[in-house]
């Protein structure tokens, strides 16, 4: 922990590498396991592959979703306020599972027949739409968390309120929403796993196929386990290592 | 002491009204002040002094009255209230240093945003102006590694940054431990024979006595006194003045 405080852009570097590495060389080490492990070493690579993806797409989207949420939910302009308040109040108020299969089963019959999502791509809708309203209430808690002096400061340099926003305010909160961002993250790679229903093969659906075919369902979901952990110790990593990176300025 | 250049007037404030809720913070105040000169505006806690000062470059509204900057009105009008904080610089009692940034980004911010100065210019200006308020170090390090006076000093530079025209101090001193009160005092002093316009709230009776050109002493709202500093230190018009200057000088 320390040396990630130190060193934090070579620990995010570090983690990024770590990540590839381990979901390219992932079938290698696996192949070498007995059966049931040893045959299916690619089809878990795979799935490993899938819930990475719905991790990145949806954490990416989700973080662009939280801050504009964030700034909507404190916006003066009512009707946005009301718009950002009603989509957290729906997405927290359902559930998720009940919000992927929404998308997958509904949003086809609204979109014109020309426009076709894939089940990936219905998977990635929803869990984006989920972790966003999570996150628009981290990041509107980083928001109040700045202080009105840095605002007055910057508004009386002749700052436009969009500028106050984007150079001041904005790095600011991110510092103190990081943390509360980095555990919806850390959800939301296990959350990705709620896409096997709509039959996204992603590593929760190899391992439950795997056992089904095998019937050994200990070995198969000690692996199952284990990658996960691997997943979630790279993505918290990178996490606290931008954490420390972004601490610049506030240690004594 | 230097008398002013001129009496053409840069700021001009008439029956000025201001009330937060049932308080009634201002009372048709009205006061002009002339190129160059430099202010010092005393008063109790609570009189009204900082909230004019305030209102000078529209951190507060006035809710009644004409406030005119440099021949332009301050209102609603967005383009007036950008072009008039590009010409008033201001210093906080609380410094509000951008905490994120260094002591170089701080002040070259707003001269790269708002005046669209090359990174290159805008690191030369605030390097020149460090130097002059004795930091020529300390360009790279962040605002929470400097003392309270080094903060304070680094604020002036990053408003000198603007070019303004006029210079508001919040009680810049207020918020510094005794030993550093002098550093800032010894900035503002050379400040003030430059020819710039400085409108000082403050409780440094010492400042406002050798430094100013004029001191206004606020009181429930409204000026009370509105003289040259001999006048006011030795002999003020009203009690309410003379029981506040037996009250500081009970400190000295």
């Amino acid at each position: 922990m320390n040396w990630i405080s130190r060193h934090p852009g070579w620990t995010m570097v570090a983690a990024m590498l770590g990540l590839l590495a381990f979901l390219w060389g992932l079938a290698i080490p696996l192949s070498a396991a007995p059966a049931p492990i040893g045959p299916a070493a690619e089809q878990f690579a795979e799935g490993a592959r899938i819930t990475v993806w719905l991790t990145l797409i949806a954490g990416s989207a989700g973080i662009v979703l939280g801050v504009l949420g964030g700034m909507g939910k404190l916006s003066k302009f009512l009707p946005l306020k009301w718009l950002c308040d009603f989509y957290v109040w729906l997405i927290r108020g359902t559930p998720l599972l009940l919000q992927i299969l929404f998308v997958w089963l509904v949003v086809p019959t609204i979109l014109p027949e020309s426009i076709q999502l894939s089940d990936f791509a219905c998977a990635a809708i929803a869990l984006s739409l989920n972790i966003g309203a999570y996150n628009t209430e981290c990041v509107r808690a980083g928001i109040l968390a700045v202080p009105h002096g840095q605002v007055e400061a910057a508004r009386a340099l002749g700052l436009s309120p969009l500028q106050t926003f984007m150079d001041v305010i904005l790095p600011q909160s991110m510092r103190v929403a990081l943390p509360a961002l980095a555990n919806n993250l850390a959800s939301l790679v296990k959350d990705s796993s709620l896409a096997y229903a709509i039959s996204v093969v992603e590593l929760t659906m190899v391992g439950y196929r795997i056992q089904a075919e095998s019937y050994q369902p200990i070995p198969v979901f000690l692996t199952i386990a284990t990658i996960y952990l691997i997943l979630t110790t790279a993505f918290t990593t990178l996490t606290s290592a931008l954490e420390a990176q972004l601490q610049t300025g506030q240690k004594r | 002491m230097p008398q002013p250049d001129t009496d053409r007037p840069i700021i001009v404030a008439r029956n000025i009204d201001k009330r937060f809720g049932a308080f009634h913070a201002l009372r048709n105040v009205s006061a002009s002040f002339s190129e160059g000169q430099v202010t010092a505006i005393v008063g109790p806690s609570g009189s009204g002094k900082s909230t004019f000062l305030r209102t000078l470059n529209r951190l507060e509204k006035h809710d009644s009255g004409s406030i005119v900057i440099d021949g332009i009105e301050l209102n609603d009008d967005l383009k007036h209230l950008d072009t008039i904080r590009r010409e008033v610089g201001m210093v906080f009692q609380s410094f509000n240093l951008f905490s994120h940034l260094t002591i170089l980004r701080n002040i070259t911010l707003a001269p790269m945003r708002v005046r669209k100065m090359s990174r290159v210019d805008a690191e030369a200006k605030a390097q020149a102006l460090l130097d002059r308020v004795g930091l020529k170090n300390q360009a790279h390090k962040y605002p929470v590694q400097l003392s309270g006076g080094q903060q304070q000093r680094v604020a002036i530079a990053r408003a000198l940054a603007m070019d303004p025209k006029v210079l508001l101090f919040d009680e810049p001193t207020s918020a510094l431990d005794p030993e550093m009160v002098n550093e800032v005092l010894t900035v503002m002093r050379e400040l003030a024979h430059t020819g710039i316009t400085m409108l000082v709230v403050t409780h440094e009776m010492g400042f406002a006595k050798e430094v100013a050109d004029r001191v206004i002493f606020f009181d429930e709202g409204a000026i009370l006194e509105d003289t040259t500093p001999q006048a006011f230190f030795t002999n003020p018009d009203h009690e309410r003045a003379q029981a506040f200057l037996a009250q500081v000088r009970h400190g000295f």
